[in-house]
């Protein structure tokens, strides 16, 4: 299916190392992703499914430019952007959820009056009401995603990066950030969706690939590759519980 | 990024820097008055009141020296922190790393605005006279802004390269306070060290040369100003090259060292 399509983007044997401070590692060499090659095709959604600290996020901040790799290339085609949509953009606690909200969508390239334009919509979307003009830090932890998730979804780009943001708020706005969500998702937009769930990501994905340690383990059909990773991980527990 | 932008952008950032900062104070925004008379007040005891010695001059002359090197100080120390301090966000988007730093330092400008009137209608209440000379005070200016923002991005650099750096940078701003001549007057040395201290230290010069201005009516080594601001704009543009050639790996450094 994926084939006769365009590739909007290709990375190529991408490897990601640093210094850490400690003296820990291969002699204070961090390997985050090894020789990881990948395409992305216009239109479709890619799924990347793996545990915690396999390298999910590191893979999208080098898609979207915001780390060059080691080795390797990341090639981006004609004159394509690609934005990471994350929760809790850098907020700064002590202005409001509006002024916040603003420098969001203007850091991410909005203009002024783009960016005000915003302002209503999400308000209304994060059913903030009063509290959009109180400063940040007096929000709960449900009040503060909710906005987050909503000032990421206002962004129009060429290629979504999507890093595990489905698990805000309570139930109700869960499902209708889901819904949001999927109704962007399931248009022309080209997406990136990391995971740690096997279920989301096998309802929302055409492809998916699976990240173990720093290296592709598997690629393909989205029922097949989480079905494969929900087994590993099923047996690395059933081991710790015999252990 | 389009010049325009960035610049709405800093302008943005700075302004609710600053409107963060005022909120988290209950005087808010009259600190930013109340911070430089207080400084004044602080000199007033120790050195009138106490030392009994100096008269209203010395006073003057230690507020000038101190509100100016205040701006070059705390700029360059938070700038240099900015892109870590950011971290959250440097993770998350592309954007220039220059734009960190930037926002400190206009926050700065925005906030010595105001230290700057106050200044003069303290000299003016004191019996200084505005005079044409003062006109020297926008050159003067523009270079210690070319200044503070060339040492801004260096020290945004630095670290993000090393965290230790940070310490160094505000050991180096209190031995750059005692070496500027904040406390003494450079011309009282011997003339080869006053030139030595002038010649080595821009911020002596520039120190020397706002008092110049504002207290004797004398303009300053106009050649000599030239020289700071044109080896400092260079800096500048170098740096300003590097953080745009080098964006992915000041990320790195950032999330990672």
């Amino acid at each position: 299916m994926s084939e006769n399509k365009h590739i909007v983007l290709e990375l190529t044997e991408v490897s990601l190392s640093y210094h850490s401070a400690r003296k820990t590692f291969d002699r204070g060499r961090h390997h985050v992703l090894k020789d990881v090659s990948m395409q992305l095709y216009d239109g479709e959604t890619l799924g990347i499914i793996g545990r915690n600290g396999v390298g999910k996020t590191t893979l999208l901040q080098l898609i979207a430019g915001i780390l060059a790799p080691t080795r390797g290339q990341v090639k981006m085609h004609s004159g394509k952007c690609a934005s990471l949509l994350t929760l809790g953009l850098g907020f700064k606690p002590d202005l409001s959820g509006r002024d916040n909200a603003l420098l969001s969508a203007m850091l991410q390239g909005s203009s002024r009056q783009q960016a005000t334009s915003f302002l209503n919509d999400i308000k209304e979307f994060s059913e903030l009401g009063d509290s959009f003009t109180e400063p940040v830090k007096n929000y709960s932890a449900g009040m503060r995603s909710r906005l987050a998730f909503t000032t990421a979804l206002m962004t129009h780009v060429d290629v979504l990066l999507i890093d595990e943001i489905l698990s805000v708020g309570d139930a109700h706005f869960r499902g209708k950030a889901l819904t949001a969500m999927q109704s962007r998702i399931t248009g022309e937009q080209t997406v990136v969706f990391v995971s740690h769930m096997a279920d989301q990501v096998e309802k929302m994905c055409d492809r998916v690939i699976w990240l173990e340690d720093g290296h592709i383990v598997a690629e393909g059909d989205p029922g097949e590759v989480t079905s494969a990773y929900a087994e590993s991980v099923a047996r690395m527990n059933n081991d710790n519980v015999a252990k | 990024m389009p010049l325009l932008h960035y610049l709405r952008l800093i302008d943005i950032m700075a302004r609710m820097g600053l409107r963060a900062d005022a909120t988290r104070f209950f005087l808010g925004y009259i600190w930013w008055i109340l911070e430089p008379l207080l400084w004044v007040g602080i000199f007033y005891f120790v050195f009138v009141t106490i030392m009994g010695t100096r008269g209203p001059d010395f006073l003057m002359f230690l507020a000038t020296g101190k509100l100016v090197f205040v701006w070059f100080s705390k700029s360059v120390t938070q700038a240099s922190n900015s892109i870590i301090g950011a971290k959250g966000l440097v993770g998350k988007i592309n954007v220039p790393k220059t734009l960190f730093p930037m926002a400190v330092v206009q926050e700065g400008v925005y906030r010595q605005a105001a230290v700057f009137v106050m200044l003069g209608i303290i000299l003016i209440i004191n019996g200084y006279t505005a005079t044409a000379t003062w006109w020297y005070l926008v050159p003067l200016m523009i270079v210690n802004y070319v200044v503070i923002v060339a040492c801004a991005f260096v020290g945004a650099c630095l670290v993000c390269l090393a965290r230790d750096f940070a310490q160094i940078i505000s050991l180096g701003m209190i031995f750059l306070m005692f070496t500027s001549g904040v406390f003494f007057d450079v011309r009282a040395l011997d003339p080869e060290k006053t030139k030595l201290v002038l010649d080595l230290n821009p911020i002596a010069f520039l120190l020397d040369a706002y008092r110049q201005i504002m207290m004797y009516s004398t303009a300053p080594d106009m050649l000599h100003l030239f020289t700071i601001g044109v080896g400092f704009g260079v800096l500048l543009c170098v740096m300003v090259l590097f953080m745009r050639r080098r964006s992915q790996y000041l990320a790195l450094r950032a999330l990672t060292a």
